[in-house]
Parts: C-alpha cells; structure tokens; sequence
C-alpha cells in the first residue's frame, strides 16, 4: 500500500461515514431511527437494495469464480426479477397497509404473537451469525494480502458501521449506502477498463472476449436441464426465484429498505429497479472476471492465488517441491504463450481450421497447467494441513494488489471495505429493530416513550455489532465456517418462507395450525440435517413445503374439533 | 422528520414513472428480463 492508496482508502471511508452521521443527526423517535421516517426516494431505495445484497464477498468471490467457471453463475439471478414483480403486487401493499415496522410484526396481525415472536426469533439467530460472517469474510482475504492483523481487519468494518447506523439507523444505512454504491459500481469499472487496458496491443476487447469464448468462459446460458448442475437457466429461474422471494420478502434486512419509503409507488419502484438493474450488475462483475482470465492468458498467472498461503509453504520441507512446480508452471506457460498469439490471429482472421487447431494446442497446455495447479494445492495440504487450497476468492485482490498503480489499489479496497460495510449495517440496523419491536417493545416493555425505545434501539444496535465483531474475531476457530452459517441459515430460512407464505396466500389457515407447522417443520429440517445425507440447500424447501402441508392438515384437524365441540 | 434539517414536502410518488398503470412497470421489469436472456443467449451461441 503506498501513500496514495491510503489517502484514497481512508479519505473515501472517512467521507461516507461522516456523511452518515452528519446527514441523519438528531433522530428524536422510533419512527424516524427505524423508518426513516417515511422520507426514501425510490432511487436511495434501489440502490440500498442492491448494496445490501451486494457483500464484499460479492465483489472478491464473483470475478474469481468468473474466472474459474465462466459466465454461467449469472443464471442463479434470474428469478429475482420475477420475484421483484411478486412482492411489488403481494407484499408491499400488506406493509403499508398494516403500517408495520418489521416483517414479523405483519405475522400478529394475521396469526398471533406466538407465530410472530417464533419467526423474529429464527430471523435474530440466523441474522446474527450471518452479520458475523459479512465482516470476517472479507476481513480474512485482506489480512491475509495485506498483511494487517485479523483483528484490527474486523474491529475497523465493524466499528465503522457501528458509527453511524448506531447514530443515524435506518435512514443513515440508506444514504451512506448511495455512497457506497457510487463507490463500488465506480471503482469496478475503474478496474474493468484497466484490465482490457493492460492486454497485449494486438489483443483488442473483442478479441479478448472472442479468446474468452473459445476457452469455454463465454457459457453465460445453459437451457439444458440437470438436477446435479448449480447453475443453468432452470435452476436459476426455480430455485432463484425461491430464494429471491424469502430473502426479499420476509429478510428484515431488506425488509427495512423497501419500508421507510416515501409512499408505497416509491417503495415498489426500489424494488423494480433492483429488478432492472441486478443481472446486468452481476453480468459486469462477472465480466470482469473473465477479462482478468483473458490477462492472465498473456501474462503469467502465479501458480497458486493466495500468497500467504505459499509462503507458510517456503517454511517447511516442502519448499524445494513448491519451487518446482512453480517452474514447471511457468514453463507451460511460456510455451502456451506461442499458441495464445496463434489463436489471436486464427480469430482476427476467421480461419475456422486454424482457430480449431490453435484451440486444441491451447487446452492442451491449459490442461497441463489445471494439473500441476492441482499438485501445489496437494504440497500445499500436506505442508500446512490446515490451509485452505480454494484460491478463487483471492485471484481478483491479486490482480488489484500487484497490477493497478497507486491509488487505484485504495478506491479498489474502499470497494470492498464499503461492500462490507453495507451490508453490515443493513444486518445490524434489522437485528436491532427486530429486536426492539418484535422482542423488546412487545413482550419486556409495553409502556416506554419514544426517547426510552429510541436509546433502546441504539443500545441493541451496539450489542449486535459488538456481537458481530465478537463473532467475526473468533470466527477463524471453527472450521469451515462459512459453510457452517449457510447450513444454520437454510434450517431455519425455508420455516420462515413458510410461515410468510401461509400468511400471504393460504387464508384458510390459521394461527395455531402454522405455529406447529412451523416447529414440526424445523423438528423435520433438523432431522434431514442429522440423520440424512439431503444436501443443505434442499431444507428451504423442504422447511417451506412442511409449513404448508402441515398447515393444512392441522387447520384441518383442528377446525373438525371445533365443529364437533359445536354440534 | 428531525429539526435540523429542512423538511421534504415532496409527495411520494403514487403513480409509476411512463405508464398508466402498475402493470406496466412489472411487463417491463419481465421484458427486460427475457431481452436479457436472448440477448445471453445470443452471446454464448455467438462466442462458443
């Protein structure tokens, strides 16, 4: 990190949260602290949207998985338009209605306090451990390439939001989020327009994108159907769409951006607006991506992304066996270099025998490559056994940290700090809201006056973050952690999609029958994840269907004792 | 509203932004969708 760097990392962090504070200063009550008052324009709304669900992980892990996988991953987005359109009719309109500050509250309304509270409560355990995750996700790739303390990484994400979501709630989460948007949106066109900038002269961006075409990275859409393939058009207009509809519907941390709207058509148009705009966003990130592979076809590539990781290695007795697959490495990659410039010219002159020959002597040394890769990440294993051999998330911080010039590396950082930091609040300012109104103001303390709920909400936004910081700091002792949170989060979020789905669209049930649909349904997820080998992703929907079956058979259940209790 | 900032008195918008109806912006939302598909699609038959 040189001078520059700093000036514009800190420069561009100190500006947003600042502005945070100074903008939204003296909140006098709860309406105003988790609502905004009611004062978003459909514009903050769109955008706070987009950057809450945009984490730092979004801007480290897509452009490395471009890399790895192609375009493909664009496809797990096409449902949340769809699902945009479902909660603009559905939802939003039951919101304002209802005048609700969290989603949970809504579930009084419709069941009873006891479905409500059981909801708030799943949301506050999954969220919780997620807010964590947001800040030690990122924090852990940029300690390890910056050589910074864990530690500090996490204290500094996590004291920053705590500044001014703590001072400003709701409101200071959506304009500081214009900001960051601005910044992360900026920022990556910034690194987009270098990396095709930084290509061999005779390598124009069509050429580039051509050459990312023959090399299988072009694969933006697969119609062809297969239960055991993640991404193809299928799975993404099925299980997108599912996801989208939980995650935007009942998730309190997006919840709360659609309702501090101005009205309910500026509310609707945020959420349409996401829908415009998230898969050309992801589509860019992606490309990205696959630009920084195309670089890398004509510059050498280190053997393995994660710097540190190698370094423990150069340590032990395994060195010597590092250095000579990295030589190794490097040598097919000279040798590649001869049939990449073939390929160049066989495209640029569309003769389609040599583009196939060129082809085939490519894969050939990309293959060779792929496999002495594979071998490090065995030494690498071996020498440090608890090393994590999954590099991906840190081939595009490789990039910014050895290839941009200074100042760029700081607006690249600021990127990633203020996509942290986004969704970070988004998660506290939900957790502290979900608590105060749904826990605290509920069930503890009915009488207080506004001062007395808006100090409480300020104090529970603390303990969150402080939770959160807490979390993210210890977080390196569990193994596989991130993993670890996805599972937690899909025990519960396929309940609560059920419960919410009931709530919107099966009338006939009612409050009693959905709460024990909902605990026989987690009894039954819990089950799957115990004593079954169901892949994880599949409890949100075996959660959801087990709410509305068991929803059904018990309002059944129960309404012919009550005819019989009658006659 | 907090009293050290000027108020905004503009009225939320109520109505959707070209069209007459709400219908309107969903159709559009969903078109763009299936433009982007095709568009996709068109890019990975073209590049493959």
């Amino acid at each position: 990190m040189r001078p520059l760097d700093w000036i514009v990392l800190l420069g561009t962090l100190g500006f947003i949260v600042s502005y945070g504070v100074w903008k939204t200063r003296g909140s006098k009550d709860i309406e105003g602290y988790l609502k905004g008052d009611n004062s978003m324009k459909w514009w903050t709304i769109g955008l706070s949207i987009m950057a809450t669900q945009a984490s730092a992980i979004t801007f480290l892990s897509t452009p490395g998985q471009a890399y790895e996988d192609g375009m493909r991953f664009v496809q797990f987005y096409f449902g949340l338009p769809i699902a945009m359109v479902i909660i603009s009719i559905t939802v939003i309109p039951i919101f304002y209605r209802l005048n609700v500050y969290t989603a949970y509250e809504f579930l009084e309304n419709r069941f009873d306090l006891k479905t409500r509270s059981l909801a708030a409560f799943l949301f506050l355990v999954q969220r919780g451990l997620a807010a964590g995750i947001t800040i030690y996700a990122p924090a852990i790739i940029l300690s390890t390439m910056l050589g910074w303390s864990l530690t500090v990484t996490n204290l500094i994400i996590g004291v920053l939001v705590i500044i001014y979501t703590m001072s400003g709630g709701t409101k200071a989460v959506s304009v500081t989020q214009k900001q960051q948007m601005a910044v992360m949106m900026g920022g990556m066109i910034i690194a987009g327009v270098m990396v095709v900038s930084y290509l061999p002269a005779n390598v124009g961006l069509g050429d580039a994108v051509a050459v990312a075409g023959k090399m299988g990275k072009m694969n933006v859409v697969d119609f062809s159907f297969d239960w055991n393939d993640r991404y193809n058009f299928w799975s993404g207009m099925t299980g997108g769409l599912f996801l989208a509809l939980s995650y935007f519907g009942t998730d309190q941390s997006q919840v709360a951006r659609y309702l501090g709207g101005k009205s309910i058509g500026e509310s609707r148009l945020g959420l349409l607006f996401n829908g415009l705009l998230k898969i050309p966003m992801q589509f860019l990130i992606l490309f990205i991506g696959v630009m920084v592979f195309v670089f890398y076809q004509f510059n050498p590539p280190p053997v393995f992304f994660n710097e540190a990781a190698k370094s423990k290695v150069y340590a032990t007795v395994h060195a010597e066996e590092l250095r000579g697959l990295e030589t190794k490495y490097n040598d097919i990659f000279e040798q590649k270099q001869e049939a990449m410039q073939g390929l160049v010219t066989a495209l640029k002159t569309e003769d389609e025998t040599a583009i196939t020959a060129a082809q085939a002597e490519v894969n050939s040394h990309t293959a060779a490559g792929k496999e002495v890769r594979e071998q490090v990440k065995s030494v690498i294993k071996k020498a440090v056994p608890d090393a994590e051999t999954r590099d991906t998330d840190y081939v595009f911080i490789s990039f910014i940290m050895k290839y941009l010039p200074a100042g760029l590396v700081g607006l690249l950082l600021a990127v990633i700090f203020s996509a942290a930091m986004s969704s970070t609040a988004s998660e506290l300012n939900a957790l502290a809201s979900t608590t105060v109104v749904d826990i605290y103001k509920r069930s503890v303390k009915q009488d207080g006056n506004p001062t007395h709920y808006l100090n409480a909400s300020r104090l529970f936004t603390l303990a969150w973050g402080l939770i959160a910081i807490l979390f993210a700091t210890y977080a390196s002792l569990l193994d596989n952690l991130i993993q670890a949170v996805n599972i937690i989060g899909s025990i519960f979020y396929g309940t609560i999609l059920g419960i919410f789905l009931v709530a919107f669209y099966f009338k006939r049930i009612k409050g009693n029958a959905v709460f024990f649909a909902a605990l026989l349904a987690e009894v039954i997820v819990l089950y799957c994840h115990y004593f079954t080998d169901i892949a994880f992703l599949w409890f949100n929907v075996i959660g959801c269907i087990a709410v509305i079956v068991f929803g059904f058979i018990l309002q059944g259940l129960i309404g012919k004792k009550k005819k019989e209790l009658v006659a | 509203m907090n009293d050290t900032h000027p108020v905004d008195e503009e009225p939320g918008i109520h109505k959707p932004p070209f069209f007459k109806r709400w219908a309107g912006m969903y159709w559009l939302v969903l078109g763009n969708l299936a433009f982007l598909i095709i568009l996709f699609y068109i890019i990975t038959k073209i590049y493959q």
